[in-house]
């Protein structure tokens, strides 16, 4: 007995304050409904204006409250016009359109308050990936603790299906994990030993045990959505203009009221452009854009800096891609070898041992090659597979170089047993008095035709051999290339490749234009360059190429997950190392500029057409009050398209 | 002593209600600092330990006619 009375208004206090706006707007709605339809029946007038004003205070209670705390803390908007257009109704007997300001009003006010709701909550369905427990192995037992309290170092237990309750890096276990909430990748990616792994994430099939490197609110995935945020809050110059603009408008149109009743004597007239000059729709359309935009970039593994960026981001018309690494795999391997007056086993053996201690990553290539292979396998057949003392697929050990010179952008010079290894491109032989062969000439010729890289080696001043890398063009790039081609942007690719495999890499992928040799300094200087004529993107990994995607108009780093520079530094930053991405990042930041200048364009177009209408006496109070509130819902509508854009 | 707390209001519909509260936030005894967000709902505060307690700040925001909910 006792429970049931005092659960029942308990329960239903609850209900009405979660859902208080709503149940507001329907109460003053029906109220206005009820007033408005006994007003035709004779006799009950004064009922239909006492149901009809109780409508207005109903729905207009919270409007004026929060009118009165913008009046009292020098922020004049809509809930002080709302307000003052309802209480002049009311005092010159318009009580039906008194009703009916305040009910759209409050109708309005609910459905927008529900659809930021949903944006604004977006981000926090991402945060409630990550599991609150974790199970970690302390003192050789297992122990259920709560995830943030994870120490860098010590190791988690994660069991398929489960999700990661903290970043690290995998130390037994393979399994497929799937990285959709961090890097916005539908397919799993297979991890094992030494991978890096991120909170959020789910592992699918097998258990890992994993090294701990971040918890709390230090895992990528909190960088990942604190940086979203900013984004999010950052203003535009547009907005920030608007917003100023604001500022004034609302005491404008307060002035322009009165000096309206002053001229005209129309009481209506003035109330009604109170309303009708509610900056709704103009202060409301950008943000919800944007907001938008940065959310639906964010779920597909696309960080985007908002504000100023991503203005900027919208004129994109050039795009240039560093080559290795973005429009290549950025795996270089061994393609062949050619011995002159060699084996070509001992080529590739020389070349290894003078590029052993080297940290290049063609010398990673040349030497994983020696290792591995018990005769360069080249395509074609070329060469031919030699007897060797161990059988295939044992690895050769390499003896050290004695000496070892790194020359920066050219290769190593080396010495070994008394000899002079030289191992590098055509300047460095040149640079070393060391003469090319014709023979020798064609045979790079011919495999940089092929776009792969080819690589000298001299013994004692005479070339031995010619080592060829080749570093695998992504599948998607062609593809990437023709959609940003169709967007109407132009592209470009710089590396520090010579002429003849610039050339080939651009003619596979269909690239407009290309710089070849360039250094690290000069790639900042092309995009420099480039940048004069056009708004530029720069697409790199975010670390060797960090000063031209700095330099660049919009930096967009590729394969952010794991380095956290790129996601704080970068313009744009696609958290997996997915070049497809790329177009979509660079169309979705041009359909965001369209959207918001579309809906300043709604905005204005209302207000004119609104203003228009009251100077002519066919729009009213209540009538613009709906096609107000119709404009502001229009343009929240035109920015959430970007939300499954 | 100044520390930072936040606070999500999630029924902000419209910019200036935003910075109602900002601005009413600016005036509370022990405020350093604030920051209120239409787009998020985020609200960030940096307040003085020894004068304030911050569930005061969820009273003003609520005395504005928004919802507070603890970040």
């Amino acid at each position: 007995m006792i429970d049931i009375s005092e659960r029942l208004p308990t329960e239903w206090y609850r209900y009405y304050a979660k859902h208080r706006t709503a149940t507001i707007a329907a109460t003053s709605g029906l109220l206005y409904a009820g007033g408005w339809s006994i007003g035709y029946f004779a006799g009950l007038d004064t009922a239909s204006v006492a149901i009809l004003i109780l409508a207005a205070v109903v729905g207009g209670y919270d409007i004026a409250r929060q009118g009165y705390h913008e009046v009292r803390n020098r922020t004049l908007g809509i809930k002080t016009l709302v307000t003052l257009a309802a209480i002049g109704a009311i005092a010159i007997g318009a009580y039906w359109e008194a009703a009916a300001v305040v009910f759209l009003f409050s109708l309005g006010s609910y459905l927008e308050g529900r659809t930021m709701r949903k944006t604004r909550t977006a981000l926090q369905e991402l945060l409630e990936m990550t599991p609150d427990t974790a199970t970690v192995r302390r003192d050789g037992e297992l122990k259920e603790v709560p995830a943030r309290e994870v120490e860098t170092g010590e190791t988690v237990v994660v069991k398929p299906g489960e999700k990661l309750p903290v970043d690290g890096e995998v130390r037994t276990g393979e399994s497929a994990v799937n990285q959709a909430p961090v890097t916005g990748e539908s397919a799993p990616v297979y991890k094992t030993d030494g991978d890096e792994v991120y909170a959020g994430t789910i592992n699918q099939a097998g258990s890992l045990e994993v090294r701990t490197t971040g918890a709390g609110s230090d895992t990528t995935l909190q960088r990942i959505i604190r940086r979203v945020e900013q984004a999010q809050e950052a203003q535009s110059s547009t907005e920030r203009l608007i917003d100023r603009f604001a500022k004034y408008y609302t005491p404008g149109v307060i002035a322009l009221s009165i000096v309206a009743f002053a001229v005209t004597r129309n009481a209506m007239l003035s109330l009604t452009l109170l309303v009708i000059g509610c900056p709704g729709a103009l202060v409301i359309g950008p943000p919800v854009s944007v907001v938008s935009a940065i959310g639906n970039a964010a779920r597909n593994g696309v960080l985007m800096k908002g504000g100023e960026h991503l203005e900027t981001a919208g004129t994109i018309d050039l795009v240039a891609f560093d080559k290795t690494g973005t429009l290549t795999r950025g795996e270089p391997t061994v393609a062949d070898v050619e011995g002159f007056g060699v084996e070509d086993r001992e080529a590739l053996t020389l070349a290894a041992v003078a590029e052993k201690k080297s940290e290049h990553h063609l010398a990673d290539a040349i030497v994983e090659a020696a290792h591995e292979r018990p005769a360069a396998v080249a395509d074609g057949g070329t060469v031919a597979v030699e007897e060797t003392a161990s059988p295939p697929g044992e690895s050769y050990s390499i003896p050290d170089p004695d000496e070892f010179d790194v020359v920066a952008g050219k290769g190593v010079v080396a010495r070994h047993d008394g000899r002079e290894i030289v191992v590098g491109n055509r300047t460095l032989l040149d640079d070393c008095d060391v003469e090319v062969p014709a023979d020798v000439e064609e045979h790079v010729r011919e495999r940089e035709q092929h776009g792969e890289t080819a690589v000298l080696v001299a013994d004692d001043a005479a070339v031995v051999g010619v080592v060829a890398i080749r570093d695998e063009l992504r599948e998607a790039a062609p593809g990437v290339i023709e959609s940003l081609r169709a967007a109407g942007v132009e592209t470009a690719m710089l590396t520090g490749d010579n002429k003849r495999v610039a050339t080939a890499a651009a003619e596979a992928v269909g690239i407009d234009d290309y710089r070849a040799e360039l250094l690290p300094e000069d790639k900042q200087a092309i995009v420099e360059e480039l940048g004069e004529d056009h708004t530029v993107a720069m697409v790199g990994d975010g670390i060797n190429d960090a000063p031209s995607l700095a330099t660049a108009d919009v930096g967009i780093a590729m394969g952010a997950a794991g380095t956290d520079t790129a996601i704080e530094t970068a313009d744009m930053a696609l958290m997996a190392d997915d070049l497809g991405h790329i177009p979509y990042a660079v169309t979705l930041s041009k359909a965001t500029r369209r959207n918001v200048y579309e809906n300043v364009a709604i905005a204005i177009a209302t207000v004119a057409l609104l203003l228009a209408g009251v100077l002519t006496s066919y729009v009213t109070l209540a009538s613009g009050m709906l096609v107000h509130e119709a404009s502001v819902l229009a343009v929240i509508g035109n920015g959430m398209r970007l939300l499954r854009y | 002593m100044s520390e930072t707390t936040q606070f999500r209001v999630l029924d902000f519909d419209c910019p200036t209600c935003a910075s109602t509260v900002e601005r009413a936030l600016q005036n509370a005894a022990g405020v350093e600092r604030v920051e209120v967000h239409y787009a998020t709902g985020r609200v960030e505060i940096e307040y003085d330990t020894t004068v304030v307690d911050p569930e005061t700040f969820a009273q003003t925001i609520e005395q504005q006619g928004y919802t507070p909910q603890r970040a």
